[in-house]
This record gives structure tokens, sequence and C-alpha cells, in this order.
């Protein structure tokens, strides 16, 4: 096999609730951590829930070096962070390549949502006047990819993907799609969003936010929790990876991306965009259902999320679905938004690596609609050479990742 | 304000929202056979209808109503008006 | 790789809804600009721009309730509707594809996150809308618009601020060149509204009030800013051979893009940088040199700095030729529509290449000494070419160029 069209994981970099850095975010995902906590960042006295998964202790001043730190957004900073954190796991030396060809492809579901929300308080305040140059500055979504850039004087293909909550995955497709057609020699691709009010209050008037934990699958969920994150993976086309010797995680195998075109907020309930997207996926890929060793599921918790999800995978999978394994993070992570797909994708590439997988926590009670291997409450040791991301959002949008490992004798 | 007032202003909202025109509603018609609405749409009609007639009421309450009886009983409820 | 032919054009403008009556009145130099006065309360002074006064959504989008949809998304699911009525799909034929839809938007439903959050502050958090949260997602017209239109491939939504409507053109194109998608639908659109216009007039970038030099000028001397504005578009790309097999008519082919960032936009000397990169990718990959091009869609909207870097970029590439490819720029009269700007460029054009006559830059009188000899066109330039550049150059380091074509007499049946 040619292995210029091949694209290769060689970088992460992770920001979450639970651990930055990919060490210290796997093994709190095989410990089943998670950092679900009274919401800090606004007052919810006046919500009917309280509960969120915010980043504790974020010094943005040890990643953001040459940009000053507070004149950018949180997303920027979280995605900086990831950002710096791939380049170094990925030993790629900025120093040593051409940055006309090195490119930032970041999701988000919000952008910079504390300007807006900063903006809103002062409008109704009367102090229109307060409101500076850095609103138009720093607020918009293009904003964070464009940051990544400045910070690492970057510039190549610089683009930001706000496709909400399948924003990650889309961001690592276009990604791969311009590796594979020459215009960039390196991607940072991934996601980032930082935890919002205006999120955090339409989910919550949606009814969609559980009280005190996220448990996908189980009976008794009650919805999801919001969260924040950012995750970037350093992506190459495979012959620059074996070239520069770097370490490969996985490789991008192949993707499918489709819309329901039903709802804003609902899934068609018969799970059929989003089979239509696993069946793209598996296509592209070369790979069969009964290959597939993971499956990462959207799995926000929400009782309609989780029920038709089942339904989709064994649409796509028929009678395999039974046999692979498909765990949430967001059981331990919440709903990080943007940044989720691509966190996701992060552990999919760790679950390959590690040959260890992650647990679905909080799963007490079996429902009968979803009956499949969750994997609940315990990491498990399982050898994955192919695992599947999948992730779905407003608007009906569907999107699923292949990664699968590419053992050196083979390439 | 008494029930005809209020199941009319009921009406209005549901048609503001859905565009269903307001006369053609009936008293009894249920939101997702008859109307054909989806869940989001009930809801927000459930928290316009709070907006409208300034009441308050529980997320169990609003995610019950189902039919415009429904909606017009829940908002006497929380108005505590009386019934012309 | 597919070859990516236009086989259908949709816009909302204020000057108008027909492509060749928009290319007519830009090439009157007929100003398409309103006056915003609405913000006068709030304390902003009277500037040149504003809605598209004249859209009514229900003229496009009947059968189903308005209310989910927010201005944005009625302008997008309309320019889209317009579009693919224009391409001449059947609605059967797009049922049995997965056509797919790519939006260029800066801000995404902006207005619509704001009033939602404000509601929530004002009368607390149950009382916000949900069907307003729905659209508070940036991609939300794109979510929309599918559903309405029943387009079910790819739905990807590109931001890159001022250049983002060109820039979901040129991944849309690559959609189709690379066999991903073999109809996509490019909807562009940033609504107009207060929150927008507060953020640019903050900035420092727009050309009034009426004390300054009240409309923007592109290239001119006296320019002092941008007036910003409102559109939607939809162009629909499909590979040749779908188009042939459908009997298709072609209005045009995009034979190139490229886009670039420039992380010291801000330092002088290296303002263009990103701009040259941008125009040089995309001749690049159509594989031809400044030599072929005919004409060019300017960016410049009448900002001190953009129209000046565009203008040196320009001189740049072209090198010795610069003198000769007539330069047109459009937001003079149609002012900065963001997403929708650059579809509304290719628009123009290709209207332009087909009626032979390039629009003029309306007042402009006095082209800027500081900047390089290049052909602006002050009248209606009668002109004679097939190949045409297009330049999206945002107010942040972020650049991109398309390369369009009039259609080849194979692809004319």
């Amino acid at each position: 096999m040619k292995t210029f069209s091949r694209i290769a994981v060689t970088g992460l970099g992770i920001v979450t609730s639970i651990g930055t850095g990919k060490q210290q975010f796997w093994d709190s995902i095989l410990a089943g951590r998670c950092q679900f906590g009274p919401v800090k960042s606004f007052d919810t006295h006046n919500y009917a829930v309280h509960v969120g998964a915010e980043i504790p202790e974020f010094c943005p001043q040890d990643y953001v070096l040459e940009l000053d730190p507070s004149s950018i957004g949180r997303a920027s900073q979280l995605a900086i962070a990831a950002s710096r954190l791939a380049l170094d796991d990925g030993g790629l030396l900025l120093s040593r390549v051409n940055r006309d060809r090195v490119g930032v492809c970041l999701g988000t579901t919000s952008g910079e949502p504390h300007y807006i929300e900063r903006f809103d308080e002062q409008y109704l305040q009367g102090q229109m006047d307060k409101i500076g140059q850095e609103f138009l500055n720093s607020y918009p979504c293009h904003n964070i990819p464009f940051h990544v850039a400045r910070e690492l004087d970057l510039s190549g293909e610089v683009i930001t993907i706000p496709a909400a909550c399948v924003a990650g995955n889309y961001a690592i497709a276009h990604a791969c799609d311009l590796l594979r057609s020459g215009k960039a020699d390196y991607m940072l691709a991934g996601g980032a969003d930082a935890f919002s009010r205006i999120t955090y209050t339409g989910f919550a008037r949606l009814g969609a936010i559980a009280p005190q934990v996220c448990q996908p699958f189980d009976r008794n969920r009650k919805g999801m929790i919001p969260g924040e994150g950012a995750a970037t993976l350093l992506l190459e086309p495979m012959e620059s990876a074996l070239a520069r010797g770097a370490r490969i995680y996985c490789e991008i195998a192949g993707y499918g991306l489709s819309c329901d075109a039903h709802h804003m907020t609902a899934a068609n309930p018969e799970g059929e965009g989003a089979a239509r997207a696993m069946k793209l996926a598996l296509e592209e890929s070369g790979i069969s259902p009964g290959d597939v060793d993971y499956i990462s599921a959207h799995g926000t918790g929400t009782p309609t999320n989780d029920r038709l999800e089942t339904i989709a995978v064994k649409k796509a999978f028929g009678s395999h679905a039974y046999n692979v394994p498909i765990s949430s993070v967001k059981s331990m992570l919440g709903h990080t938004m943007g940044a989720a797909s691509a966190i996701e994708a992060a552990v999919c590439a760790l679950t390959i690596t590690s040959g260890c997988i992650p647990p679905t926590m909080h799963w007490q009670e079996q429902d009968s609609e979803c009956d499949l291997d969750y994997v609940p409450n315990s990491a498990r040791e399982h050898k994955v050479r192919v695992a599947m991301n999948n992730a779905y959002a407003f608007g009906g949008n569907n999107s699923s990742l292949v990664l699968m490992a590419c053992p050196l004798q083979e390439l | 304000m008494d029930i005809e007032a209020i199941r009319a202003k009921v009406k209005q909202t549901i048609s503001h929202i859905t565009s269903i025109d307001a006369a053609t509603i009936s008293d009894t018609a249920s939101f997702d056979a008859e109307l054909d609405l989806d869940s989001l749409s009930i809801l927000e009609i459930a928290v316009e209808l709070e907006n409208q007639f300034k009441i308050h009421a529980s997320d169990e309450e609003l995610s019950s109503i189902r039919t415009v009886e429904g909606a017009v009983n829940l908002v006497i409820k929380r108005l505590g008006a009386e019934v012309a | 790789m597919k070859r990516v032919l236009i086989t259908g054009v949709g816009l909302i403008s204020s000057l108008g809804e027909s492509s060749a009556l928009f290319h007519k009145q830009l090439c009157e130099g007929r100003n398409g600009l309103g006056q915003i006065a609405e913000f006068v309360p709030q304390g902003f002074e009277s500037q040149p721009g504003g809605k598209v006064l004249s859209f009514v959504p229900e003229v496009h989008l009947q059968g189903k309730p308005l209310r989910p949809l927010d201005r944005t998304g009625r302008l997008v699911a309309s320019a889209a509707k317009l579009a693919l009525e224009n391409s001449g799909w059947t609605t059967q034929a797009w049922a049995d594809h997965d056509v797919g839809l790519v939006l260029g938007t800066m801000f995404g439903s902006m207005h619509t996150i704001s009033q939602f959050d404000r509601q929530a502050l004002t009368g607390g958090p149950s009382s916000a809308s949900p069907l307003d949260f729905a659209n508070t997602v940036i991609n939300s017209a794109a979510g929309q618009t599918a559903i309405w239109h029943k387009l079910r491939g790819i739905n990807s939504t590109t931001a890159t601020g001022a250049t983002s409507g060109l820039m979901a053109i040129g991944c849309a194109a690559d959609l189709v060149r690379y066999g991903r998608q073999t109809a996509v639908l490019v909807g562009g659109a940033d609504e107009f509204c207060f929150e927008a216009f507060c953020g640019f007039e903050r900035a420092g970038l727009l050309c009034g009030p009426a004390g300054k030099q009240g409309y923007p000028i592109p290239f001119d001397g006296r320019r002092t800013g941008l007036a910003l504005a409102e559109a939607a578009t939809g162009l629909m790309l499909e590979d040749s051979e779908s188009a042939q097999a459908r009997g298709a008519t072609v209005l045009g082919e995009i034979r190139g893009h490229a886009n670039a960032y420039n992380p010291k936009w801000h330092i002088p000397g290296h303002e263009p940088d990103a701009i040259i990169r941008a125009i040089r990718g995309a001749i690049d990959e159509a594989r031809l040199s400044p030599a072929d091009i005919s004409c060019i869609s300017a960016s410049a909207n009448g900002s001190v700095a953009g129209d000046r870097d565009e203008a040196a970029a320009i001189k740049a590439v072209f090198n010795g030729q610069s003198h000769r490819v007539p330069i047109t720029a459009i937001k003079a009269m149609v002012g900065e529509t963001l997403g929708a700007a650059g579809a509304l460029q290719v628009i123009d054009l290709l209207e332009a290449m087909q009626d032979r006559v390039l629009p003029p830059i309306a007042n402009l009188e006095h082209v800027d000494p500081a900047l390089p000899n290049l052909h602006f066109c002050r009248t209606p330039q009668v002109m004679d070419g097939h190949v045409g550049l297009i330049n999206a150059v945002g107010f942040d380091g972020h650049a991109c160029s398309l390369i369009v074509s009039r259609p080849s007499e194979d692809d004319c049946i």
C-alpha cells in the first residue's frame, strides 16, 4: 500500500478536568476518575441544576508563552495548551520544518463565550462604553486556531470548523484531507470549548442536565453534565512519520460524515443517519464491522441519545454489535462539546497503544433498550487494532472516525 | 383574567410559535397527535406561557402539558385566577 | 481528481435576488447600502450598511413553521432554495443523492446567542427559549438548511473570520474534486445585527459616520473603513460527470483555490504575506500563471490596511503585468457582507465574464497615491476574458483566493 495517502497520528495533547497531558489523562481515565462538582464560574442559584465538569486549576501561563494570556479567551488558552502538548509528545521541532506547511484545524461549539456573555451583561447594565475592540478581536470562534498559530508562529492552513458536538471529528477529517491532497505537511487537529453559561443555560432549559453524575446507557440515566476541555492530535503523512522516526500511535483509516436532515435537537428515531456515517467510515477504511475492536460512544447520558445510539450501532454492525465493547468517557469528563470527539479520538489512539479500554462509569442498572457491552465501571485489558469514534450534534450531524493500529512491520 | 381570555392567549402563543392559525386550534387539541408538534416546540410553548402569564411552573409540570386544555389548566392553577 | 463545476447560484442581497440584475446594477455603480439609524439611541452614529430590508423569508420558505429558524437560518435556507432551483435539481433527484452542505460564516447566529443569553439574564434561566437555544450553535443555519431541504450528505461549517465565505467555497470544491461528494451546496451568510455592528464599530473598522468619509471607497486615498452589510448566498458545486449526466446548465468552473494565515499580520512590512501566498497558491492549483488571469474581484472594502495590503499583494504576484489586469471591488456597492462576500464576488465575476463587462468601483475618484499602479476600474470595464481571480482578505491575518472560469464549450450543452 502506498504510504503517502495514509495519515499517522504522531502526537496527542489533551487538557481535561481529570488530567492535563496524555499520561495524567489516561491514568485518570483508566482509574475511572471524574470531576463533577458544583459550577464555579457563574452563579447557579436560580437554576434547577448545579453540577458541571469544569477544569480545576488550569494555569494558562504554563502554556501561553508568546501571547499575553489575558488577551485571549479560555478556549484559545486550552487549545494552545493542547497544541503545545501534542507537538512535544510528537517530538516535532517547528524550527526544523517549513511553517507555511504546518496548519491548525480546530472544532468548537461556542468559540469564546465569555466575551459575548460579558457583552450581554454590559449591554443590560447600560455600560456599552465598556465594550472595546477586544470583543471583535477575541470573541469570534475563528480566533481559537488563529491564536494557536500566532502563539506557535504557524502560517499554513488555519481553520475553525464550528460544527458543535461533532466538531472534533470534522476537524480531524478535514485535516486528513488537507494532508492527503498535499496542502499541508503537518496538521494540528482537534477541538476546544470553554465552560459556557449560555451552553449550560440552554441544556438546563431543555431538561438535559443530570443532577449529579453522567451515567451513559444506564436505565436511570438523567442526562449530561456540561464540561470543557481541549485535545489536539498531531497528524502527518505516514511517509513523513516514518522518515523522521516518529512514534506512531495509529493511523486515521477513514471517516464517515452525514446529516439526518430531520430535527435540530432530536436525532432520527431510526438511527439511520448515524448508522450511515458508521458504514461510510468502515467502507473508506476497508474494515468490516467484525474487525472493530472498540467503539468510543457519543454516549452523552441523555435518555434519548443513548437509546438511539444503541439502535444505530446495531443497524451498522448487525449481530457484531454485541461483540464490540462500547464505552463513553463522558461518564468521566462530562460533555466537552466541540472538544469531545477530539478527546475521544485521542482516547481511541490510546486504546490501540495501551491494550486497555476505558469504562463507562456510574453504570448500575441495565436498560432493556441499551443492551450492548458498555464496559461498566472498570477499565479492561483488551487488544484494540481498530477503534471507531462516534459523535453526533445539533442539526442532526453524524460523524464516525476509524483509527487503526499500524505495526511497523506492516508498513 | 377569565378563562376565555386565558384560553385565547394560550392559543395565540401556540399560533405564534407554530404558525398554526389560532382559530383552528380546538380547546382540547393534543399537541403531538393533532397539532403535530415536536418536543422542542412543546417545551417552547410551555416556556412562553410562563413568560406571557408571568407564572412559574416546575419542570415536571411543564413537561406534563400535552393538550391545550392541559396548558390552560396549568395557567389557571398558577395564576390562582378566579374564573368568570 | 474531478472537475468542479458551478451549476446553480442563489443570492439574497441589497441589490436583489437575481444574479443578472445584481451584476447589471453593479455595472451601473448602483449603491445597495442603506443608512443604519437603528442604533442611534444606543449612542452610535448613523452609518451606511445594514440589513437586506427587502428580504421576505415567507416567499422562499413555505409549508412549515418558520419560528424555529432565526434570521441567519432563514437567510441561508432561502439562498439555498434559490440555488437549488437555479441548478435544476428536482426534489426527487436530490432525495436520491446525498447532497452535502458547507456553510461559510464569521459569527453564525450571534444575535440569537446574545438574545438567548440576555433573556436568561433578565428573566431567569427558566425563561430562556428552547427554540433559540437550538440556534446558539454557530452552525445552526447549516443544520436548519439541511433539515429544510433534506440535505443528507456532509454538513460542515467553516469560520475563518471575514474570509469564511470564500473558504467555504474552497472547502466544498475540494470535497467534489477529491470525490467525497458529487454535489455540495455552499452557503454563505452573516446576519446584520447590533452585536456585529458594535464589534466592528468598537474595533474602529467602520467607514462612517458622515463626519468621516461616509461611505466605503476601496483603494481611494480618502477611504476610512468598511460598511457592514448583509447578504446570503448559495452556490451549487457539482462534479462534471454528475452535471453532464443530468444535463445541468454550467455557469462556471472552480479551477483552484488556496488560503494562508499570517501570524505576523500586525507587524509592518509583513502584512501582505498571506494574501500573496493565497493568490499564488490558487493560480498554481489551477495550473495557470498570472498572465492567464483576465480580471480580479478584489476583497477591498474601504479598509485602510486591508486595501493597502491587497494592492501590494496583487502587485507582488502580477509583477510587471499588474497594470494590465482590471480590478473591481464590489464591496463599494454592497458593503462588507462577511460570510456571503466570497460567493457574491463569484456570482458577479461569472456574470461579468459572460457579459464581458467588469463593474466599476463606485465613488473611487482619488486612487491612494501610496498604492502601486494597478488597473482599478473607475468606470465599467469592457473585457474579454474567461479566467478570474477572487480574493478574500481578513482583517486579522487570513487570506483566501479562488480562480473561476467561464464554462468551456464542452460544458455548454
